[in-house]
């Protein structure tokens, strides 16, 4: 069954290839390329069907070496295909939500004259992802790694008439590029101590704490944790597709697979480890700060995401990367919804986005509102809906572990703030009444728009379950616990709905309120794109410039040079003379000393 | 023969009356003269107003970098503020610089373009901002430190101790 598993998997990788192929052979007959671009993508995600059935049943998993492609001394590499457990379940789900956003953006991008390219665009992104998933070396691994982070580039920069979104772009590209120097910092420290960029060799050796390190560090980048995040929301510049297959589903996600992937390499250092953890409680409280009072609905759930790649990266942290990997699938499936529904208000309200001029489209948008309050309760952890399989067992790890206790609050802190905010999407969008003019018709008549959005909505109920069902866990799980601490992810949610609605009801009483320093320090992200988009800039370029053009003048020529020598001279011959006061009479008087001790020697 | 040296002579009298042809006062960047370039720090009242006159400013705005060696010479002090704070509406000479022809440019202008240092003035005060940013900053860290020197796991006992195993004498009991 083996060469089944092999052969449906690569031709489904093949069949992608298809559109672009087509495309380049003839690029004027754009007019049904992106039906076409969808349809390859649907019977892709087909293809891989069997080989998951095929896994699910009969294990079969395979590793792949296709050519040897160079040697350089003695390091061989090729290309390689690893189809494991993680690359095997994670295609499909990639097909899936691929399928689904650009039938979505068949409806979204109708008007746009460049649709073939954007869809060209999406189509090359999914097969670099694809190639950075099921990578068997460090080097292919790299270059599914770029491609996604340019194809990123290309893609939020799609309105390049708008100077944020190249600005967006760029920032992107500049985040990721700093990620890029631990990973490479990883490679190099393979290439040298193990000669191989093979996982398998990997696997068989050991990787010390820089190593790993490194990897995370490339994780910080491309995940957008904590010191390296300000590119995700910035992303939201891009069109809602982009955003929702790229920052939501699968981009963002290459930095916590790089880690799971390694997770053999991790789970024997505490270093690691502990890094991993406190990186990713920082990251999943500190986003979702953030999100509680953001005003764009786009940033919400940007920042929302980034609050669930922090939880990812605890989970990580917790030696738990099956978990990890679970809530990446579970994930997928509600954001990438939860952004369609974004994407079909902010069009049926004529590209608003701010949620305090929505409301009332719970009646006037039904499918959309359904999708968007079951991928909030997903979001939040819903018993039996996708999320709460992967983050119950997420916070029932955590609590039944050996942890830093201050992670432990503070992720759980920040699952009380997803609530907040989720609950501040639907009571600004859905609710109460309509805060924006009447003047487009607003209207779900379009199949392109409304089977995407049903399809992930029953993906984000039914995925998780039939994925938990069917896949056996791979390490033992917390069988025993108090009910306090199995019911903890429920109590704290709720805890998170209850008090933000009773503080409303409270402040919506008290008269207008000065400036208060935790909104700023939230709404305007921390303040750190403010303090480090400035500092670095300021003290590179004037240390560039003073290098350049005063310090070589100022150092050479005064300080160190003709001028300086001559002050050196000035100043310690001055000191000198000033000690010589021309007393010959009182210095003749030292011979009273050196005339008896020659005697002395003498005799 | 005779047409190509009319010819040949043509286009050298076109050369030479473009030389003369000049659109009146009309300047090139090109072709600066010493008194039009920089100088050095100007120590006499007439300098300063020469000075000012050439940098095409009033005489009671301009101020000099101080002499203290770092070779800014006489070229002036603006203030450091950058592009981003002009008025993006106003129908500037250079609208992607937001600049005017002729207008002083700062000496560290490449660097207050808008692509990249922003000066602008932010809500919150750059002390409070950094204030705010590197106490929570500071503050996790701590919390953290003090996280692993406290850390939260399952009891392990049937009777559990904080400062010691107690393994032994909590069997017996």
């Amino acid at each position: 069954m083996n060469f089944m598993l092999n052969s449906m998997i690569l031709l489904s990788i093949v069949i992608l290839t298809l559109p672009l192929m087509i495309n380049l052979a003839f690029p004027h007959k754009t007019n049904h390329f992106p039906a076409y671009c969808k349809n390859a993508v649907k019977l892709a995600f087909l293809t891989s069907l069997p080989p998951l059935i095929l896994f699910v049943y009969a294990d079969t998993s395979h590793h792949t070496t296709w050519s040897h492609h160079t040697s350089i001394n003695t390091l061989n590499l090729s290309m390689s295909f690893k189809l494991d457990h993680f690359s095997i379940i994670f295609i499909p789900i990639a097909f899936y939500v691929t399928w689904s956003i650009l039938e979505f953006s068949l409806w979204y991008m109708h008007t746009d004259p460049k649709i073939h390219q954007f869809f060209k665009y999406l189509i090359t992104f999914l097969l670099t992802m694809i190639i950075l998933v099921s990578a068997n070396n460090l080097f292919q691994l790299f270059i599914g790694w770029e491609g996604v982070g340019i194809m990123s580039f290309m893609l939020i920069g799609w309105w390049y008439g708008r100077s944020d979104a190249n600005t967006a772009a760029l920032q992107a590209v500049l985040y990721n590029r700093i990620g890029d120097i631990g990973f490479m910092l990883t490679m190099a420290w393979l290439m040298i101590n193990n000669n191989s960029w093979d996982l398998q060799h990997i696997f068989m050796t050991n990787m010390n704490t820089l190593a790993l390190l490194g990897l995370i560090i490339a994780a910080t980048g491309k995940s957008a944790q904590f010191g390296l995040h300000p590119w995700l929301p910035s992303a939201m510049e891009g069109p809602t597709p982009v955003s929702a297959l790229l920052h939501s589903s699968t981009m963002v996600v290459a930095g916590i697979f790089l880690l799971i992937r390694f997770h053999p390499m991790m789970e024997n250092n505490n270093t690691a480890l502990t890094t991993a953890l406190c990186l990713g409680a920082t990251t999943t409280l500190f986003t979702a700060m953030c999100a509680i009072t953001q005003n764009d609905i786009k940033k919400i759930v940007a920042f929302s995401t980034s609050s669930q790649l922090g939880l990812m990266m605890v989970t990580i942290g917790l030696n738990q990367p099956h978990l990890a990997f679970l809530h990446i699938c579970t994930h997928a499936f509600f954001k990438a919804m939860l952004f369609l529904c974004s994407g079909s208000i902010i069009h049926s309200l004529n590209n608003e986005q701010d949620i305090r001029k929505m409301g009332g489209l719970l009646h006037i948008l039904p499918i959309t509102s359904s999708a968007l309050m079951t991928g909030s309760l997903a979001l939040m952890g819903t018993p039996f809906l996708a999320g709460f399989y992967s983050k119950d067992s997420i916070i029932e790890a955590m609590n039944t572990s050996y942890i830093n206790s201050w992670a432990m609050v503070m992720t759980l802190i920040a699952t009380s703030l997803t609530a907040i905010y989720s609950l501040r999407i639907i009571y600004f969008a859905l609710l109460n009444q309509p805060r924006f003019p009447p003047m487009s018709p607003i209207n779900e008549n379009n199949p392109n728009l409304t089977n995407p959005i049903t399809r992930l909505a029953l993906g984000s109920i039914f995925a998780a379950f039939i994925l938990t069902m069917n896949i056996p866990p791979t390490s033992m799980v917390p069988m025993t616990m108090p009910p306090a601490l199995k019911l903890t992810a429920l109590i704290v949610t709720i805890i998170g709905l209850i008090i933000p609605m009773e503080l409303n009801l409270l402040i919506n009483k008290l008269p207008t309120t000065p400036m208060i320093h935790t909104d700023n320090f939230s709404n305007m992200l921390g303040y750190f794109t403010h303090l480090f988009h400035r500092m670095y800039p300021l003290a590179n370029l004037q240390m560039g410039q003073h290098i350049a053009t005063m310090l070589i003048d100022l150092n050479w020529y005064e300080k160190t040079g003709p001028k300086g020598q001559a002050n050196l001279h000035n100043t310690t011959s001055s000191y000198i003379t000033s000690t010589q006061k021309g007393l010959i009479k009182t210095y003749f008087l030292s011979f009273i000393i050196t005339i008896p001790a020659i005697f002395a020697m003498i005799t | 023969m005779a047409a190509s040296m009319a010819v040949s002579r043509g286009i050298r009298w076109l050369g030479t009356a473009a030389w003369r042809v000049t659109p009146v006062g009309a300047r090139a960047a090109s072709g600066l003269s010493k008194d039009m370039l920089p100088g050095p720090y100007p120590r006499t009242p007439e300098e300063r107003a020469a000075a000012a006159k050439k940098y095409n400013m009033r005489v009671e705005d301009y101020e000099p970098y101080p002499d203290d060696g770092f070779g800014y010479g006489d070229y002036p002090k603006l203030p450091d503020h950058s592009q981003h704070e002009r008025d993006p509406w106003y129908d500037w000479d250079h609208s992607e610089l937001r600049l005017n022809w002729g207008e002083p440019m700062h000496f560290d202008f490449d660097m207050y373009t808008r692509n990249r240092v922003d000066t602008s003035p932010t809500p919150v005060s750059w002390n409070t901002m950094c204030k705010h940013f590197f106490g929570f900053f500071g503050f996790m860290m701590f919390m953290f430190w003090l996280g692993e020197v406290f850390p939260s796991y399952r009891p392990v006992c049937k009777q559990h101790f904080v400062y010691n195993l107690g393994f032994f004498s909590a069997l017996g009991s």
